[in-house]
């Protein structure tokens, strides 16, 4: 049973106060035509998840506070959250920087497409 | 509407002298959920005009003013309590100032049922079905907290140091009430740090 | 001999000798004091024999003194309140206390299932595996069976259990388990350090083994120093004190499991309302781990009759109750330790031997013992017992390290042997988190090494075995802790004491003691007690090839009884490391798992039964239900009324008159379960938009659409019907089940991918009560009900709404139906919903208005060919599958599901359609679920193209009507199907159109 922080309201509880929402930054393809989406990135997007030993980017719900979404990294391994940030947001430079394999593919992107 | 009959949830339970707190229903409250944008001064100046206090921005506290009370329960959210026979009027006000602002308030008053809890022990009581440190100094007098309680979705509220009013969902009003006869059962008292 | 010969006249801790108390043994009365274990008081009595073995029904005795006693398991209590497999140890006796020892029938000393060690060559390890594998018919009817009856510890209780249990949460700075001088130690340093500290103890009395300990605090005794500790502690205003409550389990970051025995010892405390046991869930900022050592037994021959005990017990049994195991003892040691014990029979006046498996001690207990003029016999081992009920001699065999066989031998008479093969630190808390251990030459065994969480081990536990040591490194550690924990800590200054305790030589391991005779002829050298594990059988299991100790455990099932083989653990591996020359760290150790003792089931469940045992939903009109004839059907955690039984009427007569009463008359259902969710904002129609496969932009202030909502995958997940209040609000209808996560979904999206939209969501299921009133005489009840507003077809017609009062009420009214007549639902604010259905049902009177229930309700929707969410869609269900295509916006630009929907798995060909389906016999009703095949054939496998989703017999209809999705179903119309059933029964069906009543739908606007 491990605790959880809410950055939003700053609640602390139990695992068992929050909803554990999979993958973060999984993006949803323009489906205003069909046509402009293939079937690959499609599945990409619905089913393709990393799995890593280690540093993780999740996202959660404060389900028993205020209610809001937001984004954990945390270790997979230990369990410990290493950081918090907004469900809008990517993560602290000095966390995006201990991202490792297709983590640290997506931020470098993510981060070129930013600039 | 004299002859409406009008029946809480817990209306046809009655407290017994087997707890060692006092438990007891409270189903004379009006309620109004409010949604807003904190960030937007129409909608806060609104809400405050039409209530008489300015809602509270600070997670987990409580205002008053009068026979209003407000309960915050998200950065967009709130519970403002008052009278059963006010709530209507109230809305009204509440709805009148907010106009065309972006927001949404809802008369919630049966929604909940609300239990109040008192004595020595309500905290530890609470305590037998809620993973969060009543008996720490975050809970202080005033303080709002959604929590999970006995499995289920509950809203406390600190009234007094030995009061607290627990808001339930009407529908399981009955399963909570059960839960806490037996919680507060005389003789399965516990004191936590006896010597504090 | 006295009369009680085996309690001493003098001494005994814990015991008070004014109090006699008496209790019940395998139906004998047996006394004992005020203070007494079952263990003492029995032991006491002159009763050696507490149980018989799980496997080989060996007789057996007391080993142990506190939580690591593994052959003393004890059934206390009667009836419903029988709780078995209790240490007798750990059992507190009181007036009337009813106990009974254990697999054995039909009495302890005379048990027919100790033929079960006459064949032990038979029952080796592995047995299991080896024994009942074929035939495999065997299994149900001999095999087990009869392992059932010959193994196995206690029973279960009879009946309800009547007494209550509690959970209760707690946080502290730190928790300190175990209250020996270690945690005493530093449960006193954190606390005067400012922090809150809770401090857990299994034992009755706080201090350990403190009265086991040699030694001089300040000139005082290691028990003085600790009781004192545990006074000041009891008093301070930051310090939690749980006595008999054992920390079962250590998990992430810090949380604990604690099991508190509150009543267990006391029936007067139970009477005044406690509960019997209370689980404790602890989150704690810092452990320290001060759980102490347990000694290990000696594996020699036959090291399991009755009255061999651990040292430290027979020390225990004297110090605290005054009791001797018997009048000439041996005390077989590999160290210093038992010497104390040696000491203490000499004082008790108990004839008593030493034998040393040592060659050479230079220790200062071994010197007082040769000095005191005990006999000592260095380099000796115990190599046979005679007697198989209790111990009445041993041999004892020159010994020297690795020596396998005997050589010389003598022969001693004597009643009881002290055995002690070192001590283990406790580890189990340790390692339950993943915490590191590491071997340690000095105490041959594990001791803890490093931990990924915030804890720390202390004394015994952490391998400090020395009174001064342990002080010094708890002090530390109660002080780091408070330090870590607290901004500010006050700086508590060490005290100085003055110790004095006897310098010790060094134990020398020795796993395995030779014995007299042939390897293995008639001698067991036990490992795991409990489980009946000897050293032959881990041998054995090397020799076959089970290298992995964790492999090995599983097959001899060495360590994995209810005492997860505390006391056995390092004995085996040390058995393992001679058989195979490899050192104890390379055979590795077996994981700790939780619990470290097994906790009640009572405790697990808490206050979680009866009534409690889930959350049950009540809707406004649940009581009415209850005392009108109603039948509940659980929805969710919703419990909705199923039917309405009349006297004389069984539930099909009552569901077929309700149908019929809402067909030809007027009916009226609770359906305030639905999920209502008020949606408000400029965006809020181009939100619904996007939930929605249809489209609400385009819907009219007042008006109700019917609405289809998908997952991102393109499957069904919930209907419902949508109401425009406002230009910029909607009042949104979802499923009873779906309520609570069509609204985490509405504000899911809106919080994590379209941010932009100004769209509040407020769920309102329960402020409304809400019913449906349906049937061609419905408006003529709302008429009666005085309504202040017009609801005439032409003002309020199908899928409108209005609201304003009826009866006084402040209503809400839809025209909406479910069951294709007629029909309103009607809301008002949950407290006056009692009062509106009872005005209501007396208006309906005259109109032959009834109520009606769910699956009244299912049939009229199936009649109509009306789908459910979660009866007609499975999860993999689109709208294209059960013939909805026409819902499905094709000129939105996006919705949730639209992409998906694309895919050519979902458009393709083969998929399963929803039909009607009509039994060829009317009166055949199919199964739900039952399977269409393609071809019939006279056993499976067939191969399945389709399931039945709903089936009902229709009373409108006089006949069957079932809707199922079929392989290409739509294009099958008019096929007749095969289902066949259980029992080779096979029924067939055709296939229809799914709405079997009203086709043209006239009634609805009636």
């Amino acid at each position: 049973m491990i605790t959880v922080n809410c950055p939003v309201c700053g609640a602390e509880g139990d695992e068992t106060d929050f909803h554990y929402g999979g993958q973060a930054h999984v993006r949803r393809p323009a489906t205003t035509d069909a046509a402009n989406v293939t079937d690959e990135e499609q599945r990409d997007y619905l089913f393709i998840r990393h799995n890593p030993k280690g540093l993780h980017f999740e996202r959660w719900r404060c389900d028993r506070g205020c209610g809001k979404w937001f984004h954990a990294a945390r270790d997979t391994v230990s369990l410990d959250f290493k950081a918090y940030y907004g469900i809008t947001e990517l993560p602290p430079d000095e966390i995006i920087a201990q991202a490792k394999g297709p983590w640290a593919d997506y931020f470098k992107e993510r981060m070129k497409a930013k600039k | 509407m004299a002859d409406l009959h009008f029946e809480s949830a817990l209306a046809h339970r009655i407290a017994p002298d087997t707890t060692s707190i006092s438990i007891r229903e409270i189903s004379e409250r009006g309620m109004i959920d409010l949604r807003g944008n904190t960030a937007d001064k129409k909608f806060m100046s609104a809400a405050k005009s039409a209530l008489g206090v300015e809602l509270p921005k600070a997670p987990r506290t409580s205002t008053t003013f009068g026979d209003v009370q407000v309960l915050w329960l998200s950065t967009d959210q709130w519970l403002i309590l008052t009278g059963r026979a006010r709530v209507t009027a109230l809305l009204g006000d509440l709805r009148k100032s907010l106009g065309t602002i972006f927001s949404l308030a809802v008369d919630v008053s049966d929604m909940r049922s609300i239990i109040r809890l008192e004595g020595d022990g309500v905290r530890e009581t609470l305590m037998k079905g809620s993973t969060l440190d009543l008996i720490s100094e975050d809970y202080a007098p005033g303080t709002v907290r959604r929590m999970r309680f006995a499995e289920i979705a509950a809203l406390l509220h600190v009234v007094e140091q030995n009061m607290i009013d627990i808001y339930v969902f009407r529908s399981y009003a009955d399963y909570a009430w059960e839960f806490l006869m037996k919680a507060a059962r005389k003789g399965s008292e516990v004191k936590l740090f006896p010597n504090s | 001999m006295a009369s009680k010969p085996y309690r001493l006249a003098q001494g005994g801790s814990l015991i008070d000798r004014s109090r006699k108390v008496t209790f019940s043994f395998d139906g004998k009365d047996v006394s004992g004091y005020a203070g007494d274990t079952l263990a003492s008081a029995v032991l006491a009595s002159g009763q050696k024999l507490f149980g018989r073995s799980f496997k080989y029904h060996r007789p057996r005795g007391l080993v142990g003194l506190g939580s690591e006693e593994m052959n003393a398991l004890i059934g206390v209590g009667q009836g419903n309140k029988h709780e078995p497999n209790l240490r007798a140890t750990q059992i507190e006796i009181f007036e009337g206390l009813n106990a009974e020892s254990q697999n054995r029938w039909p009495s302890l000393k005379y048990d027919i299932g100790a033929i079960n060690s006459k064949f032990s060559r038979f029952l080796p390890g592995g047995f299991y595996y080896k024994t009942f594998m074929w035939p495999r018919s065997f299994w149900k009817h001999v095999y087990e069976p009869f392992i059932r009856k010959a193994a196995g510890l206690g029973k279960a209780p009879e009946g309800r259990d009547t007494d209550t249990y509690e959970h209760m949460h707690i946080h502290a700075d730190l928790i300190v388990i175990g209250a020996g001088i270690a945690g005493l130690a530093a449960a006193e340093a954190a606390a005067l350090s400012g922090a809150k500290v809770l401090l857990c103890d299994e034992n009755p009395v706080l201090g350990g083994i403190a009265d086991l300990t040699a030694g001089k605090i300040d000139g005082e005794c290691v028990e003085d120093y600790a009781k004192a500790a545990a006074t000041r502690l009891n008093a301070m205003p930051n310090v939690h004190v749980l006595s008999r409550t054992t920390v079962v389990g250590h998990f992430h970051q810090n949380y604990l499991m604690a099991f508190e025995r509150v009543g267990d010892h006391d029936p007067a405390i139970l009477a005044s309302g406690a509960p019997k046991h209370r689980l404790w869930k602890i989150r704690a900022h810092h452990v320290i781990v001060a759980t102490g050592a347990l000694e290990r037994p000696i594996a020699f021959a036959n090291n399991d009759r009755p009255n061999i005990m651990l040292a430290s017990a027979v020390r225990g049994m004297i110090g605290r109750y005054g009791v001797t195991p018997g009048n000439t003892g041996i005390v077989f040691t590999n160290n210093d330790d038992a010497y104390l014990t040696a000491f203490a029979l000499k004082k008790a006046g108990i004839n008593v031997r030493v034998v040393d498996s040592r060659s050479r001690s230079d220790g200062d207990l071994v010197k007082r013992a040769i000095a005191d003029g005990i006999d000592v016999s260095l380099g000796s081992v115990i190599s046979a017992v005679e007697g198989t009920l209790e111990v009445k001699a041993v041999k004892i065999a020159a010994y020297r390290k690795g020596q396998g066989r005997v050589i010389t031998e003598r022969r001693f008479e004597c009643d009881f042997i002290a055995m002690s093969g070192g001590w283990n630190p406790a580890l189990h808390l340790w390692c339950h988190n993943g915490g590191k251990i590491h071997f340690d030459d000095t105490l041959q065994s594990f001791r803890p090494l490093s931990h990924s969480d915030a804890i720390t081990a202390i004394g015994a536990a952490n391998g400090t075995m020395g009174v001064a040591d342990t002080l010094a490194e708890a002090h530390g550690a109660g002080e780091a802790a408070a330090k870590s924990v607290l901004k500010k800590a006050k700086a508590v200054k060490a005290t100085k004491f003055k110790i004095e305790e006897p310098i010790r030589g060094a134990l020398e391991s020795m796993w395995f003691a030779p014995a007299t005779g042939l390897y293995n002829e008639g001698n067991k050298h036990f490992i795991d007690f409990q489980n009946d594990v000897t050293a032959a059988d881990l041998e054995l299991a090397q020799r076959e090839g089970y290298e992995s100790i964790e492999h090995t455990k599983r097959y001899t099932t060495f360590g994995m009884a209810t005492d997860q083989g505390k006391t056995s653990n390092i004995n085996g591996l040390g058995v393992l490391s001679e058989a195979t020359g490899k050192t104890i760290p390379e055979i590795g150790t077996t994981t700790f798992r939780p619990p470290y003792t097994p906790y009640s089931f009572g405790s697990i469940a808490g206050a979680h039964t009866g009534a409690l045992f889930l959350p049950i939903r009540q809707t406004p009109i649940f009581n009415w239900h209850k005392s009108h004839g109603a039948t509940f059907e659980p929805v969710g955690q919703w419990r909705r009324a199923y039917t309405y039984s009349q006297v004389g009427e069984d539930k099909h007569a009552s569901i077929t008159r309700e149908i019929l009463c809402v067909r030809n008359k007027v009916g009226m259902l609770d359906a305030s379960t639905l999920g209502k969710i008020e949606i408000k904002g400029p965006d809020a129609a181009e939100f619904l938009d996007r939930i929605y496969t249809n489209t609400f932009s385009t819907l009219k202030v007042g008006r109700c659409r019917y609405g289809l909502m998908m997952n991102e995958l393109g499957f069904l997940t919930d209907d419902g019907v949508t109401v425009r209040l406002a230009d910029d609000h909607f009042l949104m209808h979802t499923t009873s089940g779906g309520a609570d996560r069509i609204a985490a979904w509405l504000e899911e999206w809106l919080q994590t991918e379209w941010t932009n939209y100004k769209v509040y969501v407020t769920p309102v299921t329960e402020q409304w009560a809400q019913f449906a009133i349906a049937g061609p005489k419905a408006r003529d009840v709302l008429t009666k009900l005085d309504p202040d507003f017009d609801i005439s077809n032409e003002a309020l017609p199908h899928m409108s709404f209005k609201q304003g009062n009826i009866a006084g009420y402040p209503i809400r009214l839809y025209r909406i139906s479910f069951s294709g007549e007629l029909s309103y639902e009607v809301a008002t604010p949950a407290n006056f919903g009692q009062g509106l259905w009872n005005a209501i049902m007396e208006a309906g009177e005259e109109f032959g208005l009834t109520a009606y229930g769910t699956e009244a309700l299912h049939v009229l929707r199936a009649e109509k060919g009306y789908i459910v969410i979660g009866d007609e869609t499975d999860g993999t269900t689109t709208p294209i599958d059960v013939g909805m295509d026409g819902m499905v916006s094709k000129k939105k630009p996006d919705f949730i599901g639209k992409r998906s929907l694309e895919q050519s798995f979902l458009k393709g060909p083969n998929r399963k359609q929803l039909v009607g389906l009509l039994t060829e016999e009317p009166n055949d009703v199919l199964p739900d679920g039952a399977y269409a095949v393609r071809v019939l054939k006279d056993k499976p496998p067939m191969e399945m193209i389709g399931q039945v989703t709903s089936t009902y017999m229709s009373p409108t209809l006089g006949r069957s009507i079932a809707m199922a999705l079929i392989e290409n179903g739509r294009d099958r119309m008019g096929e007749v199907l095969s289902f066949p059933l259980e029992g080779g029964k096979v029924m067939k069906a055709t296939i229809t159109g799914t709405v079997f009543y009203d086709k043209e739908g006239a009634r609805i606007n009636g």
